[in-house]
């Protein structure tokens, strides 16, 4: 679509308000023979229901739900179709419904979507999200062949096989128009490893320089290993309440302000350009002078028709004015350093074009304006696809309650998953954020969701 | 009659904790349907896109990989000949390509651009070294086809 009616920019609305109260996670490993995905997906309910400081026991939990969301990526690499009826079984919470959700890799962001359209209906009071992936059943080379079956099977997976290769196209595009310095870039895998780092959850930590960024190998040019996602194991679990149920529950809720969707075609090839849909905090003005004059070639393969989208709807819906300003914590989908440069424009933290200034300013570090990925992301903690979206949520729930260190900090965190707290561990709690904002994006954009949550 | 036991049993890959393989070997049934003539019309050298019929469609474009639908207004589509010769509007080299590639890996991926066509087609550059802009024409595989999107290649022009 490419000129929008009346009815295609409807601002979300929830009937009534949503909230979140507690999240889960398990560790995030390239394999994990020790347990089962039915295993996972139970120790990451258990940390939600149990280390969240609910004022409720876990019977009494269970005996509140009413209905649940599953999020799995890809039937092909759990190898079991109908996994979340085994889940939903393995939880507990037969004969309760459910559904199980697939949006790619904004898998995680469309269930937190679905969940929160049942409790602002009505339909629901009590609602856990459960997200896996198990992604060592095959070799990385079958597993990169696997997620490739989420590009145009007809006409681009036998193109590569490979997703890498299909953002390689986008970024070599996006650096011809706007020629972002390659360390820029690389700064970005070298601050998401460094959140890694302090976190016992992460599968890809690591102190790397720039330097190591560029002089890695590369997966297909201009990406290097080091500046793409990791592929893993592991689950993530967000629990959704109306507000009643959220206070029964605990004293530390936070609500779910706006969490919207929009998509672009599968195929970037059929991406035709239309005039710049405006954030709030742009004008006609702000695109003036983009591309020389050549305002209409938008979004082309340098931008996420699809983030944009859902920006547009999700900062309508909750009165973000300035994403700059008016989020105090982010969560992006940084699967590639490129696509993360992408991201800051079409969520509007810049301007097209301008995007890499979000890094070099120092506005997405700690100590930033606008610190972004402090769980260490795509790049340094996890992509268990099916549970990413839902683990973007729960660390962002953690930052605005103030629980970083609690699940970050604690030595026996670490020792829980066979590791040790660094001696040089450090604390990347936000100070007394009030607003926090997570993107979920899926193939080369072809469903994004945006999510915001704010202190009550 | 007792009945036996299996004879193909799965190999133990790991004894603690178990974890063992499981084989697999069947392939896919891959219906083109209604974009077959793209594939055939690459054995005859020829790159065929699609148009809208319908007469009040506002668009009307070119469309390249075809629709045999028109997304504008979803009325059937009509088969027209894309110009092959066209210019590399981007491109990558895939190092590490997957597992069912079947080119070699090194193989330079380019999206093109295309006089008319409001797509710009994903496919290989089989000659050359890419550059944006670069001119290039279209090569087809016709002395043994894989009837995948493969048997359309590009060389400069
Ligand atoms: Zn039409």
């Amino acid at each position: 679509m490419i000129r929008f009616g009346p009815g295609n920019l409807r601002i979300p609305k929830f009937e009534k308000p949503v909230y979140v109260v507690a999240g889960g996670l398990t560790d995030y490993r390239k394999k994990y023979p020790e347990k089962n995905t039915c295993q996972l997906c139970t120790e990451a309910l258990r940390m939600a229901v149990e280390e969240n400081d609910l004022k409720v026991d876990p019977e009494k939990f269970r005996r509140m739900v009413n209905w649940c969301v599953y999020s799995q990526f890809a039937d092909h690499f759990g190898d079991q179709l109908l996994a979340a009826a085994k889940i939903h079984d393995y939880l507990g919470f037969d004969p309760l419904g459910n559904v199980e959700i697939k949006t790619g890799g904004a898998t995680g962001g469309s269930a937190v979507l679905a969940a929160a359209q049942a409790i602002a209906s009505g339909y629901a009071n009590c609602v856990p999200v459960v997200g896996w992936e198990r992604m060592d059943e095959v070799t990385t080379k079958v597993g990169n062949s696997y997620i490739a079956s989420a590009a145009c099977k007809d006409f681009e997976s036998e193109l590569g096989w490979m997703y890498a290769a299909y953002y390689a196209l986008m970024a070599q595009r996006y650096q011809y128009e706007n020629s972002v310095p390659h360390e820029t870039l690389a700064k970005i895998a070298v601050k998401n490893r460094l959140h890694a780092y302090y976190s016992p959850f992460a599968q890809n930590p690591g102190k790397y320089t720039v330097e190591d960024v560029l002089k890695n190998e590369i997966v297909s040019d201009p990406l290097t290993f080091l500046e793409c996602c990791v592929m893993s194991v592991g689950a993530a679990v967000l629990i959704l309440a109306d507000e009643e149920t959220a206070h029964k529950l605990t004293d530390k809720p936070v609500q779910l302000k706006a969490i919207c969707g929009g998509s672009h075609t599968l195929r970037t090839a059929d991406r035709r350009n239309m005039p710049i849909l405006l954030l709030p905090n742009e004008t006609e003005a702000t695109y003036k002078e983009y591309f020389q004059g050549r305002r209409h070639e938008w979004p082309g393969f340098s931008s996420f028709l699809a983030a944009r989208m859902a920006a547009y709807l999700a900062y309508n819906m909750a009165g973000i004015k300035d994403p700059v300003e008016d989020f105090d914590v982010l969560e992006t989908h940084d699967a590639f350093t490129i696509s993360d440069v992408q991201t800051y424009e079409d969520i509007g933290l810049r301007p097209y074009g301008r995007g890499h200034e979000f890094i070099d300013s120092g506005d997405a570090y700690f100590d930033g304006r606008l610190p972004t990925n402090l769980s260490g992301g795509l790049i340094g903690t996890m992509h268990a696809v099916g549970a990413t979206g839902v683990f973007q949520l729960v660390e962002v729930l953690w930052q605005l309650q103030g629980k970083y260190d609690k699940f970050h900090g604690d030595p026996k965190m670490w020792t829980r998953y066979g590791k040790k707290k660094p001696a040089d561990w450090k604390s990347l709690q936000a100070k007394n954020p009030k607003r926090g904002c997570a993107i979920s994006h899926a193939g080369t954009g072809s469903h994004v969701t945006c999510a915001i949550m704010e202190k009550p | 009659m007792a009945i036996n036991w299996p004879t193909r049993a799965a190999e133990v890959l790991n004894e603690e904790p178990l974890v063992i393989k499981n084989d697999k070997f069947w392939y896919h049934i891959h219906s083109y349907g209604g974009w077959g003539k793209f594939f055939q019309g690459l054995r005859a050298k020829k790159l065929l896109a699609t148009r809208c019929a319908n007469p009040k469609c506002a668009e009307k474009r070119l469309w390249l990989p075809p629709r045999a639908e028109c997304p504008d207004c979803w009325h059937d589509m009509e088969w027209v000949e894309a110009p092959q010769v066209g210019t590399i509007f981007t491109h990558s080299t895939v190092t590490y390509p997957g597992e069912l590639f079947r080119l070699a890996p090194g193989t330079p991926l380019i999206s093109v651009e295309l006089e008319g066509v409001c797509t710009k087609l994903m496919s290989w550059l089989k000659d050359g070294k890419p550059a944006f802009g670069m001119k290039v024409k279209a090569v087809f595989n016709t002395a043994k086809p894989t009837n995948t999107i493969l048997d359309l290649a590009w060389v400069p022009a």
